[in-house]
């Protein structure tokens, strides 16, 4: 039996990574309500943005939570064009998966690129305060997945306020719950749903920014992540962003109580055995509602 | 008297069987050689897959996962259970399609989306537990299989070249047979419109779970067979989800609703490949090259090359003109909303 402090430090540190895991699929929730789209290539542009943050802090010496300045606009242009550019022109009767394909598509060019600029070396930021620490209860906690942790909570707190607050998040909202309804209503669906995915794609540029911080990266790291996230999108209801964020906490945790018994690589497996039971029990997941039924 | 455009079909066929069968005689070395076997290994694969992606409509990304199961069951069965090798291949087989039972059940009991994110989640898990497992599967130092036949090695490459010709006419005829059938139609209609296949009383489920299972039996002989020919495993290699994405992009280029769709896919992507790796060697750009490759064929030919080639034969061919057009439900859709668009104005 682990120790008492051991588990807490445990709980902790599954807290801290459900965060970012939340964030993440929050993400991906996203671009599944607006178009039905599965984004492989959500965790490919978030191993982008940390490697523009290393790249940022190498050359030019600029804290990587500086680089969100730079990654974050350009990330949400990138999400804009991605869909009013490329996911529009697919049929609409195979979009979902056609989508999947060319998402995926764009997950290798991706890959391949970082690999061929920045060869496969795995890289991490050296900061200053890398190493600090502080202690909670006896338990140690890294300073920069407390960043990390924060870093994600805002930006969620933002995504929430943004959906329910705002007059373009009420419109994004209706696009998601029925497009032909909000069109009769005189919202431009397709310059909301073109917003919405440059959102999306913007939580990759916060999350590959806090990921950076504390991660060795190199060009494959992505895959190592998008299952973990599609899992959480599916146990938690494709579409729901609740639902993501909770199942996020749980899965989280999880995998960092597992790791105390098991180790790092097959606590991983608690996301697809997660997966599998969900499909084969609950197929629309724990939090979906009426959209979640039939995908 | 048969149309021009059948007898075209068919020397077509005729002559892509002669091409497939005279390549070892006049395959220059064994590297020539071992390069075919790859590529009909592929063919055999992107054929398999195509029991799902062309009838159902479903796109797996996981099929490579498929192949390397079916490979380290044969490995396994043949290096620690000291079974002959063609038994091996055949029990190894019939294990991994008895494992698809319980994957399609999970996979295919809702629609699209969350098919597609369990073949990929399969390819992982199967690399972590591969690679971690290192007692049974020997993890990263690989598996070596014993060779099946004492024989040179040109010869072993000959042999093992008309093993997958064989096994590719195989899978051909039953997606053949498939097509022609009534199941084939029922399949069909899941393709163009799952809710309305359903409402007319086909059992879609049970359908696409028993092709699923056809699918996964031939992806796992084929791997299988390429275990017994390569004699060496390496999970980083067999659960790659790379692989899954080839046989995508190899039975979409070629045209998933063709027969021979993912034979010529597998022909063009596969030679490619191995031009590519002879070229530059295993740089990350082969990534850059499929990903480019596969955007394109998405955007701009989902449905493939032997399509446009047919549609250019009949505007110089006037004498067939069926009775009966075969559209899809998305070109109906989208001609339906061009004459709406006309009617408004």
């Amino acid at each position: 039996m682990p120790s008492g402090a051991l588990l807490f430090q445990s709980v902790l540190l599954g807290l801290l990574l459900g965060g970012l895991y939340a964030l993440l699929a929050s993400g991906l929730t996203l671009y599944f309500g607006i178009m039905r789209v599965v984004m492989i290539a959500h965790s490919a542009f978030l191993i982008l943005a940390a490697y523009l943050a290393w790249y940022l802090h190498e050359r030019a010496g600029i804290d990587p939570l500086l680089s969100m300045i730079v990654t974050v606009p350009l990330f949400f242009g990138a999400g804009v064009l991605l869909q009013r550019l490329l996911l529009t022109r697919l049929r609409p009767a195979t979009l979902t998966m056609m989508s999947v394909l060319l998402t995926f598509a764009i997950a290798l060019l991706i890959e391949g690129l970082l690999g061929y600029a920045f060869t496969g070396t795995q890289r991490r930021i050296n900061l200053g305060y890398g190493s600090a620490s502080i202690e909670v209860f006896g338990a140690r906690i890294a300073v920069v997945k407390l960043i990390a942790f924060v870093l994600a909570v805002v930006a969620l707190s933002a995504l929430y306020l943004l959906m329910k607050r705002t007059r373009f998040g009420r419109a994004l909202r209706a696009t998601i719950q029925h497009r032909d309804a909000a069109r009769l209503l005189g919202i431009d669906t397709d310059k909301v749903a073109g917003f919405g995915f440059g959102i999306g794609l913007a939580t990759a540029a916060i999350g590959g920014t806090a990921l950076s911080l504390d991660t060795t990266i190199y060009p494959s790291l992505h895959w190592h992540w998008i299952g973990p996230l599609m899992a959480i999108i599916v146990v938690g209801g494709l579409g729901s962003v609740p639902g993501a964020a909770i199942a996020a906490l749980v899965l989280g945790m999880a995998q960092s109580l597992l790791q105390i018994p098991l180790g790092t690589t097959w606590a991983q497996t608690v996301f697809y055995v997660a997966l599998f039971a969900t499909l084969a029990i609950r197929p629309q997941g724990f939090f979906g509602g009426r959209l979640a039924q039939r995908f | 008297m048969p149309s021009a455009s059948r007898v075209l079909k068919i020397g077509a066929v005729v002559l892509l069987a002669v091409a497939i069968l005279a390549f070892p005689s006049i395959a220059p070395n064994p590297y020539i050689l071992s390069a075919g076997v790859l590529v009909l290994n592929y063919a055999v694969l992107s054929t398999s897959w195509n029991f799902v992606g062309g009838f159902t409509g479903y796109i797996s990304l996981g099929h490579g996962a498929l192949a390397g199961l079916g490979a380290y069951g044969t490995g396994l069965l043949v290096a620690k259970g000291g079974l002959p090798p063609f038994l091996a291949l055949f029990v190894g087989a019939g294990l991994v399609a008895a494992l698809a039972v319980p994957i399609g059940f999970a996979a295919l009991r809702v629609r699209g989306a969350s098919f597609v994110i369990v073949s990929i989640s399969l390819v992982l898990i199967l690399l972590l537990v591969f690679q971690s497992w290192a007692s049974v599967t020997g993890g990263s130092r690989g598996l070596v299989v014993p060779r099946p036949f004492d024989l040179t090695r040109p010869e072993h490459h000959r042999v093992f070249y008309y093993l997958f010709a064989a096994l590719l006419a195989v899978a051909l005829l039953a997606w053949w047979l498939i097509d022609r059938s009534r199941f084939g139609l029922g399949l069909k209609s899941i393709r163009e419109d799952e809710d309305k296949a359903e409402a007319l009383g086909t059992a879609t489920f049970a359908y696409k779970l028993i092709v699923f299972v056809v699918s996964a039996g031939f992806t796992a002989l084929a791997g299988g067979m390429y275990a017994l020919w390569f004699g060496d495993l390496d999970p980083v290699f067999q659960f790659s989800i790379l692989t899954g994405s080839y046989l995508v992009l190899m039975a979409l280029l070629g045209g998933v609703r063709q027969l021979f769709g993912p034979v010529t896919g597998a022909i063009i992507v596969g030679v490619a490949l191995e031009y590519f790796k002879v070229e530059y060697g295993d740089t990350p750009l082969h990534l850059v090259a499929t990903g480019l490759l596969l955007a394109l064929v998405v955007l701009f030919m989902p449905d493939g090359i032997l399509p446009a080639i047919g549609d250019l034969w009949k505007r110089f061919d006037r004498t067939e003109r069926s009775s009966i057009r075969e559209v899809t439900a998305a070109e109906l859709r989208e001609q339906r909303l061009a004459e709406a668009k006309g009617a408004t104005r």
